[in-house]
Formats: C-alpha cells, sequence, structure tokens
C-alpha cells in the first residue's frame, strides 16, 4: 500500500488548525454563539422554572420598556457616554504626555516606570472603591471646597452649565481617571520607541524645534497606536463600577427569576453604543490623505 | 553663535526641569493611596481620631492589621485566591501558548479571518457575554445533575479554551516572542523527525520559558483582580480576598455602628484589609517589575 504523501500546505493547514483547536472551540462556545443570543434574548423574556430557563419572544416590548417605560436606562446611558467620552479623552491625552516625558529623561527613568506601572497591578474594583472612598471623605474633610467655587469654572458655568459641570467632574474624578493610565503608557512608550530616529535627526538639521517636531512627526506617526490605546481605554472603563449602566446590567443579572431577558436588551443597547464609540474613535484616528501641494 | 548655544542649553534644562515636576506631581496620584492605606494601616486608633496626626502613626500598632485579618478570615481566602487564580493562570497560559504558536509558525488558510476574531474578542464587553454564559452552564448543570456554578468549573473551562480575562494580549505575547525564534530551528527538527509537538514543546516553550513566567504572572494578577466574572459564575462559592475585601463594608457595619470617630475607626480597619489584599500583587510585582513592563512592551499590540 502506498500512503500518500501529504503537500507542505495541507500540512501547515492541519497543525496550524491543531493548535489553533482549543481557542476556536472556545470562541465558538463562549463568546460567538453568546453574542448571538444576546441579541435574540433582547427580544424575548427569560423566565427561569424547576424545568430550566423558559424563554419567551416578546418582540420589541423589551425595547420599549428600556426606553420609555422605565426611567432608570436613559439616565444611566447618558451618564455613562458623559463619563466614557471625556475620561477616554483625558486617559489617551494624559498617558501620552506621561509617556512622551518618560521617553525624553534620562536618569530615574526605571524608577518612574515602576511607578507609572502600578495601577495595572493593583486596579480592581473592590480595591479601587477603597480607595475612592478615603479621597472623597479627605477631599471633603479637609477643605470644604468643591471645584465649582473656581473662578473660571464659574465663568464656563455661566456661558453652559453642563459644560461646567462636565469639567467640574472631570477634575474632581481626575485622580481616578489617572488609573487607567497603567497599560496606556506602557503602549504608547512601546510605540515612541519604534519611531525611527533618523527622521527626529532630519527634521532637526532642518532646523526644526522640538514643538514642531512633535505635531509634524510624533503625532503622526503615533496616531494608529493612539486608537488602539482609546479602544482599550473604552473597554476598561466599562468594566468598573463607576459606570451606571455596567451596574444596572448586573442588579438586573441577579434577578433569575425574571431579569435575564431584560438585562439582555440592555446589555446589547449597551454594547451598540460601544461600538458607535468606537467607531468615532476610529474616524478620528483614521489616515488622511494629505493633499500634496505643488509649487 | 555662543549665545545661541547657551540659551538653547537654557531652555533645554528647564524643559527637563519641567518633565521632572510633572512626573513627580502625576506619580503622588498612584502614590498617595498606597501611602494613606499603609499608614492608616499600623495608626492605633488615638492616632486615627486625632486631628494631627495626618501620616505618620505616633505609635506603631498592629491591632488594625489583627483585625482585619480575623474578619478577612485570611488564611482560608489566601490560599483559595492564590490557588483559584494559579490555576485559572496556567489554563490561560497553556492555550494562549498554543495559539500563539499557531499564528507565529503556521500558514494555514482563514489565519487572517482567525487573527481578527482574536483582536474582536478583546473589543467585545464582557458585559454582553456573561447573561448566555451564564445561562449555558446552568443548563448544563441542571442535564447533567452536576454543579458547575459556584465552582471554578465554568471559569476554568473559558481560560482553557482561551476566553479567560485578557487571552487577547497573552495571545499576542507569545506570538510576538515566537516570531523572534528563527524558523530553520524548526526545520532542523522536522529534518530529525519531530512533529509538531515536539517542535512546539523542544523549541518554543524550551526557548521562550522567560514568556511563560511573564504570561503567567499577568494572567495571575489579572485574575486575582477579577470580580465580574467570579462574581457571576463562582459567587460565593469560594471565598476569595478580593470579594471578601467588597463584603467588608457590610459585615463590618453590623460590628461598630459608623457615625463620627467610629467611622474613622472603621476606616482604618478598612484600610487594613485593602492593605492586606493588595500586599501579595505588590511583593509580586517588587520581585518581577521588570519583567512585567517588559513584557506588555514585547505584545506588538500596538501593531508593526
Amino acid at each position: 500500500m502506498k500512503r500518500k504523501m501529504k503537500t507542505w500546505k495541507q500540512r501547515q493547514n492541519r497543525s496550524g488548525y491543531l493548535f489553533m483547536l482549543p481557542w476556536i472551540i472556545g470562541f465558538a462556545v463562549f463568546t460567538a454563539f453568546p453574542f448571538a443570543a444576546t441579541i435574540y434574548l433582547s427580544f424575548t423574556n427569560v423566565s427561569s422554572t424547576i424545568l430550566g430557563f423558559e424563554i419567551s419572544w416578546t418582540g420589541l416590548s423589551n425595547y420599549i420598556t428600556a426606553f420609555f417605560k422605565n426611567v432608570e436606562f436613559v439616565p444611566a446611558l447618558g451618564g455613562y457616554l458623559k463619563m466614557a467620552i471625556p475620561y477616554t479623552f483625558v486617559v489617551v491625552v494624559v498617558s501620552f504626555i506621561i509617556a512622551y516625558v518618560l521617553e525624553h529623561i534620562v536618569k530615574l527613568k526605571g524608577f518612574f516606570r515602576t511607578i507609572y506601572f502600578l495601577p495595572v497591578i493593583i486596579m480592581s474594583g473592590p480595591v479601587m472603591s477603597k480607595i475612592l472612598d478615603t479621597k472623597v471623605s479627605d477631599m471633603e474633610l479637609l477643605t470644604g471646597h468643591t471645584y465649582s467655587d473656581i473662578f473660571i469654572i464659574q465663568m464656563i458655568a455661566s456661558y453652559s452649565r453642563s459644560a461646567a459641570s462636565l469639567v467640574t467632574d472631570v477634575f474632581t474624578q481626575l485622580s481616578t481617571i489617572l488609573w487607567f493610565t497603567g497599560i496606556p503608557i506602557v503602549l504608547f512608550i512601546n510605540g515612541l520607541q519604534k519611531i525611527n530616529p533618523s527622521l527626529y535627526e532630519a527634521a532637526k538639521i532642518d532646523s526644526a524645534n522640538g514643538w514642531q517636531i512633535l505635531w509634524k512627526i510624533t503625532l503622526p506617526i503615533i496616531r494608529p497606536t493612539a486608537l488602539i490605546i482609546t479602544v482599550f481605554t473604552i473597554v476598561q472603563l466599562g468594566m468598573f463600577d463607576i459606570n451606571p449602566v455596567h451596574s444596572l446590567i448586573v442588579t438586573y443579572m441577579g434577578n433569575t427569576s425574571g431579569g435575564l431577558g431584560f438585562a439582555a436588551t440592555y446589555a446589547w443597547i449597551y454594547t451598540l453604543v460601544v461600538l458607535v464609540l468606537m467607531g468615532i474613535a476610529f474616524l478620528i484616528f483614521r489616515e488622511r490623505k494629505t493633499k500634496v501641494k505643488h509649487y | 553663535m555662543k549665545k545661541h548655544i547657551t540659551k538653547r542649553m537654557i531652555s533645554e534644562k528647564t524643559m527637563r526641569i519641567v518633565y521632572y515636576v510633572l512626573l513627580v506631581c502625576v506619580s503622588f496620584v498612584f502614590l498617595e493611596p498606597i501611602f494613606r492605606i499603609i499608614s492608616k494601616t499600623f495608626m492605633t486608633p488615638e492616632d486615627v481620631i486625632d486631628p494631627v496626626v495626618d501620616w505618620v502613626p505616633r505609635k506603631l500598632s498592629l491591632n488594625n492589621l489583627k483585625v482585619a485579618v480575623k474578619v478577612l478570615n485570611l488564611r482560608q481566602t489566601l490560599t483559595n485566591s492564590i490557588v483559584f487564580s494559579g490555576i485559572l493562570a496556567a489554563a490561560e497560559t497553556f492555550c494562549a501558548a498554543i495559539t500563539g504558536f499557531a499564528l507565529s509558525r503556521y500558514e494555514f488558510a482563514g489565519k487572517r479571518f482567525w487573527y481578527v476574531m482574536i483582536l474582536l474578542c478583546f473589543i467585545v464587553p464582557t458585559t454582553v457575554l456573561m447573561i448566555p454564559r451564564l445561562m449555558m452552564f446552568v443548563t448544563v448543570q441542571e442535564s447533567i445533575k452536576f454543579t458547575l456554578i459556584g465552582t471554578p468549573i465554568p471559569q476554568v473551562l473559558m481560560a482553557v479554551f482561551g476566553q479567560g480575562v485578557n487571552s487577547t494580549i497573552l495571545i499576542l505575547i507569545f506570538q510576538n516572542f515566537f516570531n523572534l525564534i528563527p524558523k530553520s530551528l524548526d526545520e532542523a527538527a522536522m529534518i530529525d523527525g519531530a512533529g509538531p509537538f515536539r517542535v512546539f514543546m523542544h523549541i518554543g516553550i524550551r526557548l521562550s520559558l522567560s514568556t511563560v513566567l511573564v504570561v503567567f504572572l499577568f494572567a495571575f494578577v489579572w485574575n486575582w483582580n477579577e470580580t465580574y466574572v467570579t462574581g457571576t459564575l463562582l459567587r460565593s462559592g469560594m471565598q476569595l480576598l478580593p470579594s471578601k475585601l467588597s463584603l467588608f463594608d457590610s459585615e463590618f457595619e453590623g460590628v461598630v455602628s459608623s457615625t463620627g470617630s467610629a467611622f474613622k475607626l472603621n476606616e482604618a480597619y478598612k484600610m487594613a484589609a485593602t492593605f492586606i489584599s493588595i500586599a501579595p500583587l505588590l511583593l509580586l510585582y517588587s520581585f518581577v517589575q521588570r519583567k512585567f513592563i517588559e513584557g506588555i512592551e514585547n505584545t506588538g499590540i500596538t501593531g508593526e
């Protein structure tokens, strides 16, 4: 009997899928299927009985309840957007600045990096809430002031109250927001290190100063990294109790007698919103075709 | 000309000072809570109430720690947490290694598709996946008459099949490291008759033991800090340190009513409990911090 030799390509395929198999199974069972199931469940009412889950189709009624009948969901979603957009912006900008500075110092580089990586290690829901507890109480006890008393904030408030509240919010929460900069800083440093140093040299020879180099070379090159970091930050922010939608969904999930279908509706709408946010980030950071000027 | 150069040097010097001031100021945000936790942990009750004592306790006391250890049921929860995170981390590391190996070594049909799927897994919020996952496990549990919810089994399964916490990042770390190993090594081994598994074990894993360690540590830390999936699937089936910490408030409320100075006293206990629950991670970090930072830098998640 003659055994047929396999081609190189067939062998590559077989071995590749052999190693990929566990992940593919996991993806199908624990991610792809649940994702589709959530969409389906969001149109149903799930009640758990002794025999298992009973799923009944209810059409759009969950959505109608979520948007028009329940008073909690729309404000929570608004609260999420009000939090996610400015927070993500601040995280991306601050982590870029810190990464840039960390790349431009010589002494104590390792020391500062160790500190700035700390959030990655110790950040978890319970620890965060403990830290924030002390923060808030300390602030009130020590000063008795709030940021809304500051002159500039009041100036903004005279133009638009909501803008002022947004700014005060960002400032009061600044120390919380900064805790999300752990991995973004490392990723930005990584991106900065990949920039070819000869580009900087060429710019210096053309007598560009540091500011010009930053805007004309560093920022355009770092843009794809910034996109990834933005997406990462949006994902991260969603996972903590500071996200009102998240805690709402968790509450409904705890209610197994009838809340699961409803929780699915909330979760699905929330996911759509998150995807839209990521789409916007993508549009902001996409490669723009620059017009070449001819002289 | 000379004037120009001195001016430039001065401006560089000021920039450097600005940089350091900025770094010190922002690092305060991360260090202050940690120092605050540590200082409160060792204060005597008198020091906690005394408004004059701010940072440094007059007398070191271990009383807060003792109370926190008792309330947290430390011996039990600590071993539970270590075992739990360790098992999940090992499972996740295993799957990340083989998946990373496949992506780095083989040109199989649909590779790009799976690569995109791996990245997509990272974007999808876990919140949206947990409801069907929970229902799935409950249904399976009913049909095979074997308790799953309340045991670590569901999470171990998810980790083994590559859907654990931040699995995508771990896969990318492995893939990038395997890319650095020359393919000629594989070819030499294959000519000597090694199958794909032997190549994986003897070339992939042997050469990347330090990467294995880094990935394991990351997975360990992330599983340790993860509370949402754990809270949904494990619930109170196993007492873990972080979840016990979040219950600390309610458990303590009953012991002392929290108003006025009693509130501050409670806070010292809470800080002691927080200190205990982050101490293992800080200890770990102090030993291998360089590996951690290098590990995440090597993910190549920023795109080539």
